[in-house]
This record gives C-alpha cells, structure tokens and sequence, in this order.
C-alpha cells in the first residue's frame, strides 16, 4: 500500500542486534507525511540512529541487521546526514566529495562543476578554490559541505542523525541555519538532544523510551510542556534545562583559604614547529581554581594543555610547584589529562582493572588498592559494570571511567579537553558535579569547553584564548561560593 | 601532522598514470634480467636524472627520502661482497671473503636495489592517487568498488598518524612507559594497536555505509569528474625511455665506468 501524501512509514516494525537478549524494536508503527518537519527524542541508546537508518533503508541493505516489518513504505528518494564529520567523505577534496555523489547520479561530466558550485552556494561555503582539502575545513564547514552532497541527490526526505554532536554552538548554528535554507519543500527526519536550534524548525516530536517504544508523539509545544520530567530523565538538552539543574543543585562551597601556589607561567610558550603555537605571557595559578579555557575553533586551547603536560615543545619560565618544569622529570606526577576520545587511554580489560591500573603500576598492596577503585567505582557510578571491556561502556560511562582512571592517584592537578562534548546533559551534570567536588577538597582544574553557561556557573576562572594567545583573565564573580 | 608535499608540477605529471605505471612495471621485470654491470649502472643514473631534473621537488626532499634506498644499497651490496662466491681473492678473514667476483656482484645488486627505488620514488612521487584510480577505472576497467576504497582509505592515513601521536601521548598520562621487561612490550603492542584498530575499523565501516548512503552501488554505470586520456606527453615519456636506455646501452659499451661485463658467477 503507497500512499502519495506519506513520505515514509512502518507498520509492526521488529528488530533485533545480534548481541542483544531483546528485540529493539517490537511491533514499532509510524509514518510521516510529506513537508513534515519531525523531531526524534529518547534517551542515549534507544534506537533513534537505528530507526533512521530502517527508514531511509540503510537498514538492512547497507547494515545487515535482521528486521521484519509487515508494511515499510520507504522514501522515494533521501539524503542521509550522519554525526561524525570525519567519516562522511571518501575523497580528499571538497570539489572530488560532490563530484563522487554527482558520479553516482551518473550526471555528465560538463555539467558537474556548475552543480557543484550551485550546491556550495545552497550550504552557504564559498570557496576560492574548489579543490580545498576537506581536512583544512572546521568541522562546522565539513557538515554543511556533507549536506551539499546530500542535496545533490535532490530529496523529499533528509534524514538528520545528530548532525552537530561534534561541534561547537557557532558551527552547530550554522547547521541548522543551514538546514533551514534548503528544507523549505522537504520532509526532515532529526535525531538530535541539543534542542537550542532545532525547535524552530520543527513540527512534530516523536518521544521514545528506552526499550525503543513510542511514548508520546505530537505536536511540539505539547510534547515540551507535558513531558518536560521525561526529557529531564532522559538527557535532553531542552530548553531551560540549566534553570531547572541550578534550581535543584546545592550552592558550591568555598574551598580551603590556604592556598597554594601550583602554576607559575612567565613568557610561557608551546611550540609547533619551532613556531609558538601558544603564548602565556605572565599567569600564576592555586589549588582548587577551576579555569575554563575557551576561544575559537583553533584558537591554541588544547595546544595550551598539550604544552603544560610538555607533549609538545615549551619555551619561558614554567614552575610547577615551585620547582622549574626543566628539572622536573615527570610532570605526570603531578597532572594528568583527560583526552575528549576516552578510548584512547584505555589500556586494560575490565573497568576494574582500568582504574586500578595506576596505583598497581606504583606497586601497592593488592587490598588497598581493592579498597579504594571499589569506592571510587561507586562515586562514578560504575560499580556494576567492573568486568565490563572499557570498549563496551555507552559514551558517558567511557567518559566517567576515564575521568576515573585519571585521578585515582588524587594528583593535584587536572587538565581536561572538552570532557562534555557530545555528551547529555545528566551526564554532563553528573561530571561537573563530581570535579567541583574534587575543586572544593583543593585540586586545579584546567578544563577546555565551548560550553558558555558550564563557565558562568562552574568556572572561578575564565581564561580566553585568540589566535594563540591568552587575551583575557578574569575570576568569575557570577560563581557565588559559600562557606562549608 | 603536515603531510601536504607542494610541488612544481612537471610534464611526469601529466603522463597517463595507468600508463606510467605499465611503463615502470616493464622496467621493473626488465631490470632483472640486466646482468652487465656498466648497463645497470648507467640506468641507474638516467632514472635518477628523471627523479632530480623533473619530478618537481626540492633536492632536499629528494635526498632526505632517499636516505633509506642509501641503506638497502650498502646493506644488499654488503652482504654480497663479504659472503658472495668468487676466485679471485682481495680479502679473507674467517667467514669474510670478498673476491673480485663478489664485489662487482655486490655492486651490481646494489644498483638494482637502487633503480627499483628510483623507479619507485619516481612513480609515487609524481602521480596523485586519485589521478592513478580514476585512470584505472577509465583505462584499465578496474571496478569502481575497488578504486574508491583505496581512495577513501587514503584519507584514513593522516587521521590514523595524528591518533597514534594521541595514544602515545594518552599512555605517558597513564603511566605506560613506567612499566620494564619484555611482558611490558607486548602490553604496549596491545595498548596501541587495539584502540587504533578499533577506531580505524569503526570509522571505516561508518565511511562505508555513508558512500552507500550516497548512492554508492554495484552498478557500474558512472560518470567520471576527471577524464584521463592520452595526451603528447605519453609519446615524450615512452621516447625518453627509449633513448634512456638506449643510451645507457651504448655508453656501457664504449665509456664503461667499471673494468667488468657480465657479473653472473659460472
């Protein structure tokens, strides 16, 4: 049965992962008319991104995964944007990515390069150059340059998977600005959780639970006002949502007066090829500041934490401690340094063993250090997964553990880059709240973030950063602390 | 990581590259059946001279890229000359004994080794691979599925070595480095090789459904951007050869550098 009005639609959709012990989907029933702009909700882990994939037909012809429906009625023709900028593209060069679509499309040669310049200009990227490597583009610029490729397609129907998890506010604005020029006639299918930009594009809210169910579907002003508590739970970035956590958190105490000295910065530089990269030119630091760092795309913030661990190259005056960096043989004693991709630090098994890995390096006893990963598993809220694969942790579980890992040895220094990106917001709260405990018992935080309101409401410090240089230093007042 | 290599861009790069690359294959297997040593030498020298005159890059890229065919010289030509069979005696010490026979045979594989790398780093450093892929699916007919999977996994390799840099900066935070012996070298080989496995093969499956996503099929009807033909730079190039090894042949003959002929032992 095809309907003209719909743009795509399921009846008794069943699906099952293969390591799965349940179906994902049982028995899942929805369509969507042409032109409606649809919004998809649920908790991290739900099926959102599998769905998408169902309805485009990805699922099972790209994706080999066993699905059984009674009826699918799949868009006549799509365009599929997905979350990961660097894994969209197959060519080098931006003019070689749209020109592999058009390929596709078998489109004549003599027409392609007026095509391509029309499809540039669609996403609003003017380039002097056509021929631009795709790895010189901010990620922002890669998404908009993935929905030109799309859009050479010519769809009814965009489907949207999280296209902004790994960027920045500007660039994630840019995107749905963007979307917004070119869906004018088009039915949008959107996974998203950051809302700020979405709403207004949007319709019709479809809400799902975490078994992969339909728990509210309609109009959008409706869903925000009579499920607010169900988006809460589920992560959602809607908006408000920092008005509601600020309500409910305890105001943050004031940490021990007697501070110490922990980074003296004199002239300080990090260098990339011999060029300075970054320049600190006078900074000193204490126990339990908690310094944001922000700046553009670029801008020199992770070179900043890069320097201070000495990974790259470093010239002026840096005193850790009172004692001069030079002469100090491992600053890993005293800092460590949460990397944004967690996998990358992991070097064990099990999530036991992962947090435990620090102190069996040091050699301690096998009972202490049982005692204390188990009380550090449970701050982190990892205790039931200890036998786990790190591999096997959802995103905020791998972030938590890596966070874990890192401070087990309470070293009095932490240097974190973008640990909330990409996240929810419950699981962004949950970490801001666990490394303000540790700021109020006296350890530093350096700590990289796009995020404007986790500085207004978390940071004692702000630190800014433009075109590797550190402009502009100033403690935050909005942070009010009280006494414990 | 920087791996952008600017350069002048030469007649060499407007050779056909499924062309090319024939050209260089013929000479590959040629060379093995060279067996005079001034020939082998003299070749040597008119394939360097393509790679220094017209390969568009500086002669400091050249000789820092070289440095490793410089090693397989002296280490092929080495081992022949200390271990290699031969009469006339120059050198003896236990296992050591160069004769003259050994020695030009030793030269002489070395020049091969060299030519090869020559050729090689001709080849590669004058042809861009998408130029040599789209080339071989228009000349040679080669399946698109194939062609473009190399194309997409040439983008992975500059991800993967800035990932390396990041998981070797990852494990100095854990403390990796601290840990001695030989178990501690393959827990090293683990902690490196895994994460970079499992982010490649995520982010190749992810590139995968994102090509099909874009219409990317089994069907080998397309349209290509690039069209590669033939152009008169093909005639210079397979011209060049000819006199170049024609040349090579007449001057081994009549200006020999070295007082031998055929090098194969009897």
């Amino acid at each position: 049965m095809t309907n003209r009005h719909i743009a795509a639609s399921v009846t008794n959709l069943r699906l099952k992962f293969p390591d799965d012990p349940q179906l994902r989907f049982k028995d899942l029933s929805i369509s969507f008319e042409k032109g409606e702009k649809v919004l998809l909700l649920g908790p991290s882990g739900c099926g959102k991104s599998t769905f998408l994939q169902v309805l485009s037909g990805l699922i099972p012809s790209s994706i080999e995964v066993p699905v059984k429906t009674e009826d699918i009625q799949l868009p006549q023709s799509w365009g599929y944007v997905f979350q990961d900028p660097d894994t969209q593209f197959c060519m080098p060069y931006v003019d070689e990515e749209i020109a592999f679509v058009l390929e596709n499309l078998c489109v004549p040669r003599q027409e392609m390069p007026t095509r391509i310049k029309a499809l540039l200009a669609e996403v609003g990227l003017t380039f002097d150059d056509l021929h631009t490597n795709i790895q010189t583009l901010s990620g922002g610029m890669k998404q908009r340059l993935a929905i030109a490729s799309v859009l050479a397609l010519e769809p009814d129907v965009l489907f949207l998977d999280e296209p902004t998890a790994m960027l920045d506010p500007e660039g994630s604005k840019s995107i749905w600005d963007t979307v917004k020029n070119v869906s004018d006639e088009k039915t949008l299918l959107i996974v998203e959780h950051k809302l700020e930009h979405v709403l207004d594009l949007v319709e019709r809210i479809v809400l799902f639970n975490q078994n992969g169910e339909i728990i509210a579907d309609g109009e959008k002003g409706y869903i925000l006002t009579h499920y607010k508590s169900t988006l809460k739970e589920h992560g959602v970035w809607y908006p408000g949502v920092w008005e509601d956590y600020l309500r409910s958190r305890t105001k943050p105490l004031m940490n021990d007066p007697r501070a110490e000295i922990v980074f003296d910065l004199q002239g300080f530089q990090g260098l990339r090829k011999k060029d300075p990269a970054i320049t600190v030119p006078s900074a000193t630091i204490t126990t339990g500041e908690w310094i944001t760092i922000t700046g553009a795309n670029g801008a020199g913030k992770s070179t900043l934490l890069l320097s201070l661990m000495q990974f790259l190259k470093t010239k002026g005056t840096y005193t850790l401690f009172g004692n001069s960096v030079k002469k100090t043989r491992n600053v890993t004693e005293y800092l460590t340094f949460v990397f944004q991709n967690p996998e990358f630090q992991f070097v064990t098994n099990t999530v036991y063993d992962e947090v435990a890995y620090a102190l069996r390096i040091e050699q301690m006893d096998e009972q202490f250090i049982e005692e204390k990963v188990n009380e550090r598993l449970e701050c982190f809220g990892l205790n039931g997964l200890r036998k786990h694969h790190p591999y096997q942790l959802s995103i905020g579980q791998k972030r938590r553990l890596s966070v874990a890992a890192s401070i087990i040895k309470n070293p009095p220094v932490l240097l974190l880059d973008e640990p909330t990106f990409g996240q929810d917001s419950r699981n962004t709260f949950a970490l801001l709240e666990m490394l303000e405990e540790y700021r109020v018992n006296g350890t530093t935080i350096l700590m990289v973030t796009h995020d404007e309101e986790i500085v207004k409401h978390f940071a004692t410090r702000v630190w800014k950063i433009d075109d590797g240089q550190l402009t502009s230093d100033y403690f935050n007042v909005e942070k009010e602390l009280v006494n414990a | 990581m920087n791996l952008d290599l600017t350069i002048k861009k030469t007649w060499l790069y407007k050779i056909n590259p499924s062309l090319k690359l024939l050209v260089m294959v013929l000479l590959f297997i040629g060379v093995l059946f060279v067996h005079q040593l001034n020939m082998i030498v003299y070749g040597t020298l008119s394939a360097l001279l393509l790679l220094i005159l017209f390969s568009g890059h500086p002669p400091k890229r050249l000789a820092l890229l070289s440095i490793p065919f410089i090693i397989v010289f002296v280490s092929t030509a080495s081992s022949m000359i200390l271990f290699g069979k031969g009469d006339t005696t120059w050198f003896k010490w236990g296992l050591i004994h160069i004769t003259e026979e050994s020695f030009y045979r030793g030269i002489h594989l070395g020049f091969r080794a060299l030519v090869f790398a020559t050729l090689g780093l001709t080849f590669s450093l004058t042809t861009r691979p998408v130029y040599l892929f789209y080339s071989l699916m228009q000349q040679v007919k080669l399946n698109p599925k194939y062609a473009y999977s190399f194309m997409a996994g040439f983008r992975l390799i500059p991800i993967m070595i800035e990932e390396f840099q990041t998981i070797r900066n990852a494990m100095v935070v854990r403390g990796v480095q601290q840990q001695k012996g030989i178990r501690s070298f393959y827990f090293k080989l683990k902690s490196y090789s895994i994460p970079l496995l499992s982010q490649s093969i995520r982010r190749a499956h992810r590139i995968a459904v994102a090509m099909e996503a874009k219409r990317f099929s089994e069907v080998k009807k397309r349209t290509f951007y690039y069209k590669i033909g033939f152009s008169g730079y093909d005639v210079v190039f397979i011209v060049s050869w000819v006199f170049l090894i024609g040349a090579a042949y007449y001057l081994s003959l009549n200006v020999p550098i070295l007082p031998t002929g055929d090098v194969r032992y009897e």
